[in-house]
């Protein structure tokens, strides 16, 4: 048996209609199953479908149980573990709000530099810049800007996808 | 086409659906759905005394049919009311389909009178729900609710209908043009390699053992007939667990008694030393496994079941199928046909040599008594005399229940209503009700304790209305017979609040309702009692009075082994009941 805890990202393409959520979140909930990170949004308006991404952890055997558990419930489509796939892309989104009253931005900017980050507010007290990329390149940048005074930062969850045409269904 | 209206509606769709009874309970939010009953006569509404009476109706008439058992209930109280029969029937895999009215769409949100959010209260425990919020939506969501209530694992499904939406007014094209779910398609095809290989598996084995389970039951009378053949090839022994009881019938040689907690010592065992455990519809509940890691650890493992969220939960095994019991049964059937397997009986001599020394213990034995009624001489007794009736039995929970499991004898499919999963005490005479209304001219019995009989004996009231000759056989021990049990073994004999004070006289509160009262406390009445009661053309409650300090073996105590079996009350654990094994349940 495979009892190591790994990290898991599962893409679930679900009816968009109130409470879909809530049976997803409440599934993990109500099993004691983790949720790291999730992302929601409509993918496709005509068919009202929407594409959730969620990171969990867990063995072997409790993933494959969470997989057959949201693949019961009546609004999931389809199902894809996107981490199971050889290439796959996992992309997060944070804005950054920071103080430049004391100090110059010119300083920040040019360590940002290497970063393609992109500014979306720039005047005498406030920065706020827009970053989108992996994990551990957010975490990169986080430590970059630790010197400065972080006033305020918001992330998204992971939305993930796998390379090839063998991807989620629609 | 002509417009009708919601409340119309739901009337049309359950006539398509083919709905003959329901089990409900008026109230102002589905005032217009009772309307459109009161103006038809094609559905005949059952007036329950609770909702929770009302779904354990259903269940009971769900599982003695293989139909859809339907409930109306209304919103705010009716509906919570409703949250224990759903959870039931949602751990036993039960049909039913629950309608219930809801606030107008307007005041959704506000605290409204008799406001509550069923849909989200009860999806944990449903199969699925819906929120009707547009009158168009509404034939499609409940011809939408029987296909998922029946399809796949079946459970329960409740459709929350909003009282605006039942007076506004739409078309309605028939089950046929109603756009409904299209995309949950559960009943695979299972694979034809994969029978190959489990008939493999069949031949090689030496020790074998089928593990049948509610699934069987479920699937439905073809999928019992096909097992029964493989049975009968292959000559194996088979053990059911408490839901499939009646899958195979109990009385074949081949059966070796129910398994688990309180199963037989020859099904445990079995288990325990098999080469290949064969598990037909089953789900490895923790009744079943007791200490996951000592569970049969030596076999190989099948595991045939609809439901993939059943594969390797608690167990791992090395083959699973998915399917319908019903397919999946007759394809090996059939390859053992075709491929013109002899199973060689002496290949598993030595297995049933062994089986029968277990079998040798008799672990069901009793010290029986002249001066006392056993329970378990008195369900033995139940038996005998009622067998050529053909009775359909219900229970509550408790020792009663298990009693009755152990001995009582289950020929035939869909005979046996029990609540397993969720254990709920109170389940038993709603149940019988159900399945009284589904089989009018047949014997129904509902093996009762005196404390759980109580839950739901609100419910006395309804058997009275629609005269339902349902029968009650308490065993009343004047204690939660199960509760004592675990506190003489757990938790040093303490009997905290297990005793059963100021009962009601049963017989007296029979005549109340209009039913017949019987008490007995001598053994040697038993025959008369029963044979009085099947006699009694309407309801019996029999009140009989048994030895207030038995208790219920063979035994695995929590957290033990199937080899770990206490087999009476003068056997003794070996040391103390595990930390683990105290807090499990
Ligand atoms: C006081 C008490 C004591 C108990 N003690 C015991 C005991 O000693 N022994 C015991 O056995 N039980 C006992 N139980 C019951 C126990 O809790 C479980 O309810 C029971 O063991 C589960 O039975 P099962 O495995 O057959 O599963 P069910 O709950 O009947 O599940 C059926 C399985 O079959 C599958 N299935 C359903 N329909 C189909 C189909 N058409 N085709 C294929 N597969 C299908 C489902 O997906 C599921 O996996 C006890 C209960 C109580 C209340
Ligand atoms: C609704 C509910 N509450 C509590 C329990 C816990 N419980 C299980 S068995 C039992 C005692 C049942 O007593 P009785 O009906 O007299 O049956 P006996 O065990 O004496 O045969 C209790 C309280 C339960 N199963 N269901
Ligand atoms: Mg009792």
């Amino acid at each position: 048996m495979n009892e190591k805890n790994t990290k898991h990202i599962l893409s679930i393409l679900v009816d968009n209609e109130p409470g879909v959520l809530a049976r997803v979140v409440g599934l993990f909930s109500g099993r004691g199953y983790n949720i790291e990170s999730l992302s929601v949004s409509e993918v496709d308006s005509h068919k009202f479908l929407s594409r959730i991404t969620i990171v969990t952890s867990g063995t072997k055997l409790i993933v494959d149980q969470i997989k057959a558990q949201l693949k019961k419930l009546i609004p999931v489509h389809d199902l894809e573990e996107i981490s199971e796939s050889k290439n796959f892309l996992g992309k997060e989104l944070i804005l950054i709000k920071l103080n430049v009253r004391k100090k110059s931005n010119i300083d920040i900017k040019r360590r940002l530099e290497k970063f393609s980050v992109e500014i979306l507010v720039d005047n005498e007290v406030e920065l706020i810049i827009q970053f989108a990329g992996t994990p551990i390149e957010i975490t990169k940048l986080l430590n970059l800007l630790k010197p400065y005074k972080v006033i305020e930062q918001t992330r998204s969850g992971l939305v993930s996808m796998a390379l090839g045409f063998n991807y989620i269904k629609k | 086409m002509k417009k009708i209206s919601g409340a119309r509606i739901v009337i049309e769709t359950l006539i398509q659906e083919n709905v003959k009874v329901i089990f409900g309970y008026p109230g102002g939010a589905v005032l217009p759905i009772y309307d459109e009953l009161f103006k038809q006569n094609k559905i005949r509404h059952i007036l329950v005394r609770h909702e929770q009476g009302a779904v354990h109706a259903a269940e009971g008439y769900a599982r003695s049919t293989g139909k859809v058992g339907v409930v109306l209930v209304t919103s705010g109280p009716g509906a919570t009311n409703t949250v224990t029969g759903l959870a039931d029937a949602m751990m036993d895999s039960v049909p039913v389909v629950c309608i219930s009215g809801q606030v107008p769409t307007h005041m959704i949100g506000n605290d409204a009178f008799q406001e509550a959010d069923i849909v989200g209260i009860t999806r944990p425990c449903t199969k699925h729900n819906y929120l009707v919020k547009n009158v168009e939506k509404l034939a499609g969501a409940i011809h939408s609710a029987f296909y998922i209530a029946k399809n796949g694992r079946p459970g329960p499904v409740l459709v929350d209908i909003p009282k605006d939406i039942q007076t506004f007014n739409s078309v309605y094209r028939g089950k046929r043009l109603t756009k409904r779910i299209s995309y949950y398609k559960p009943n695979i095809k299972p694979k034809s390699d994969d029978i190959d290989r489990i008939v493999e598996m069949l031949k090689k084995s030496v020790k074998p053992i089928f593990y049948v389970g509610g699934g069987t039951v479920n699937s439905g009378l073809s999928a019992s007939n096909h097992l029964h053949d493989i049975i009968k090839k292959t000559g194996f022994p088979c053990t059911q667990t408490l839901m499939g009881l009646g899958a195979f019938p109990t009385s074949d040689k081949q059966f070796i008694g129910m398994l688990g907690m309180h199963g037989t010592y020859e099904a445990n065992m079995s288990m325990h030393q098999s080469d290949l455990l064969i598990c037909v519809g089953a789900r490895f509940d923790d009744r079943i496994t007791g200490k996951v890691s000592g569970f049969s650890p030596k076999s190989k493992k099948i595991h045939l079941d609809i439901d993939s969220s059943s594969f390797n939960k608690s167990v791992n095994v090395d083959l699973t199928v998915q399917g319908d019991l019903g397919a999946i049964l007759k394809l090996i059937n059939e390859r053992i046909q075709k491929k013109k397997i002899v199973f060689q009986k002496n290949k598993i001599k030595k297995w049933w040599d062994q089986i029968n020394k277990w079998r040798g213990k008799n672990c069901l034995k009793f010290k029986n008594s002249n001066e006392i009624i056993k329970p378990q001489f008195a369900i033995q007794k139940l038996d005998q005399l009622t067998k050529e009736f053909e009775p359909f039995f219900t229970t509550e929970v408790g020792q009663h229940q298990m009693w009755a499991a152990q001995f009582l004898t289950f020929n035939k499919p869909k005979h046996w209503m029990t609540s397993g999963g969720l254990g709920t005490m109170g389940y038993g005479l709603p149940a019988a009700m159900g399945v009284q209304i589904a089989h009018p001219n047949s014997l129904v019995i509902d093996v009762a304790g005196e404390a759980s009989i109580l839950m739901n004996i609100q419910e006395m009231s309804t058997i009275k209305q629609y005269r339902l000759p349902v029968k009650v056989f308490i065993l009343n021990n004047h204690y939660m017979g199960m509760v004592r049990q675990w506190q003489e073994l757990l938790h040093g004999n303490r009997l905290s609040e297990s005793y059963m004070d100021s009962l009601p006289d049963f017989v007296k509160l029979a005549e109340s309702f209009g039913a017949v009262g019987l008490q007995i406390t001598k053994p040697g009445d038993l025959d008369g009692l029963i044979k009085e009661m099947i006699k009694i053309k309407g309801p019996v409650i029999c009140d009989v009075v048994v030895d207030p300090s038995e208790n219920c073996f063979p035994m695995i105590p929590s957290g033990s082994s199937h080899n770990q079996m206490l087999l009476g009350p003068d056997d003794k654990m070996d040391g103390e009941i595990s930390e683990e094994g105290m807090v499990l349940v």
